[in-house]
């Protein structure tokens, strides 16, 4: 019998920590796979979760029913992303991005033009991944964060508007302004350009 | 390597269209607009080439962002994550006092835990919250009880202030009923 993630938060609510387990089960391959494409860093992307699913857990007695558990789960894990990125810029730290010099394509980094000449299927998917990902770093957070809601996590408008606290007309404006800016940054990147 | 294809369309679209503006042309790739909406955009890009081309690239881009695959949880990501939590419920327990024990212990084997629980800790937030409005209702209450409570009106002094309205009443009343009656408009127009 499917159980809904608000009614195993209410057994949560309750001390229930067997429910508590199968929401980490249900949430924890997508919510590693938001962070990870928010911040670029696997290991820090566990991390990130970790700190999420604690952040669900202590917070637990304050969770109403009225509210979407997955639209609470994904504001938590965002302003954690959003207070990482924040870090790392006070902290310097730099992003592949930073390191190419100004003018110069990201993409057309020597790591890129190493791989071009790996035969491997698999290299070249890996290949394909880190430039997607390298490209939505690239994005205004609110629309990384759109994007990513939508296309990876399968979120409706509604549930995105929610956790930016905008309305959903903007969603849809900032999804569309990414999908072009994506468009260009992949063309830019030159993957196969016919 | 799967290619993402650069396709020149005419880019004459800077202008809105009429029925479909370009963020509506995104949601509706992500099926996100009310049906009769979607189908006057489906009838709007058989008519328009340029919408039409937009959102083919749209599509196109959508397709190849979700080529992106996820990236597999680590083996021990759950034990760790229920470790962390077993964690923290023995650290709030170190930090519950004594009399919070023993009031769950009571409660519990009451089998009155959650209401109880709920109870207290909400009183305990509204107060620690709500403290002047609290104080001040409070100690409204008690003024009104201890008023209500030393009024005592004796029965002679309340006898005749009935009585005293009694009378009133009626001397209203007689005053009433002498007054003179109208003289309608036809005594005045009557001839004398």
């Amino acid at each position: 019998m499917f159980v809904s993630d608000e009614d195993l938060m209410m057994k949560c609510r309750k001390g229930d920590r067997g429910a508590f387990e199968l929401l980490v089960r249900r949430y924890q391959n997508p919510l590693i796979n938001y962070i990870h494409r928010f911040i670029d860093d696997y290991h820090r992307a566990e991390d990130l979760s970790q700190e999420t699913f604690l952040r669900v857990f202590k917070s637990a007695s304050r969770y109403k029913p009225t509210a979407s558990f997955k639209s609470w789960l994904y504001t938590i894990a965002t302003n954690l992303c959003r207070n990482e990125v924040r870090n790392r810029s006070r902290r310097n730290t730099c992003f592949l991005e930073e390191l190419v010099e100004e003018g110069e394509d990201v993409y057309h980094t020597e790591i890129m033009r190493d791989t071009r000449y790996l035969p491997d299927v698999l290299l070249e998917k890996k290949e394909q991944r880190q430039i997607i990902r390298k490209a939505l770093t690239q994005l205004p957070d609110n629309q990384r964060i759109a994007l990513t809601l939508v296309t990876y996590q399968d979120l409706r408008y509604e549930e995105v508007a929610e956790i930016l606290g905008c309305s959903v007309g903007a969603v849809k404006a900032l999804i569309h302004r990414a999908r072009q800016k994506m468009k260009k940054l992949l063309i830019k990147a030159g993957i196969g350009e016919s | 390597m799967e290619t993402y294809k650069r396709v020149e369309f005419p880019d004459a679209h800077n202008s809105e269209c009429e029925i479909a503006s370009r963020d509506e042309l995104s949601a509706y790739i992500d099926k996100e607009l009310p049906a009769w909406k979607r189908h006057l955009i489906r009838r709007h890009l058989k008519k328009c080439d340029v919408c039409a081309n937009d959102v083919q690239r749209l599509q196109h881009t959508d397709n190849f962002l979700r080529h992106a695959g996820d990236v597999d949880v680590s083996d021990g990501f759950l034990d760790s994550v229920m470790t962390r939590v077993c964690e923290v419920v023995q650290h709030q327990r170190q930090q519950e006092s004594l009399w919070t024990r023993i009031r769950r212990g009571v409660e519990v084997s009451l089998g009155w835990l959650p209401p109880l629980s709920t109870l207290s800790g909400k009183l305990r937030y509204n107060i620690r919250t709500r403290s002047p409005v609290y104080i001040s209702i409070l100690t409204f209450a008690v003024f009104t009880m201890v008023g209500v409570t030393l009024y005592q009106p004796s029965g002679d002094k309340f006898g005749e202030e009935v009585r005293e309205l009694d009378s009133e009443k009626l001397i209203s009343f007689e005053v009433i009923q002498q007054e003179p009656p109208k003289r309608l408009l036809t005594t005045y127009l009557q001839p004398k």
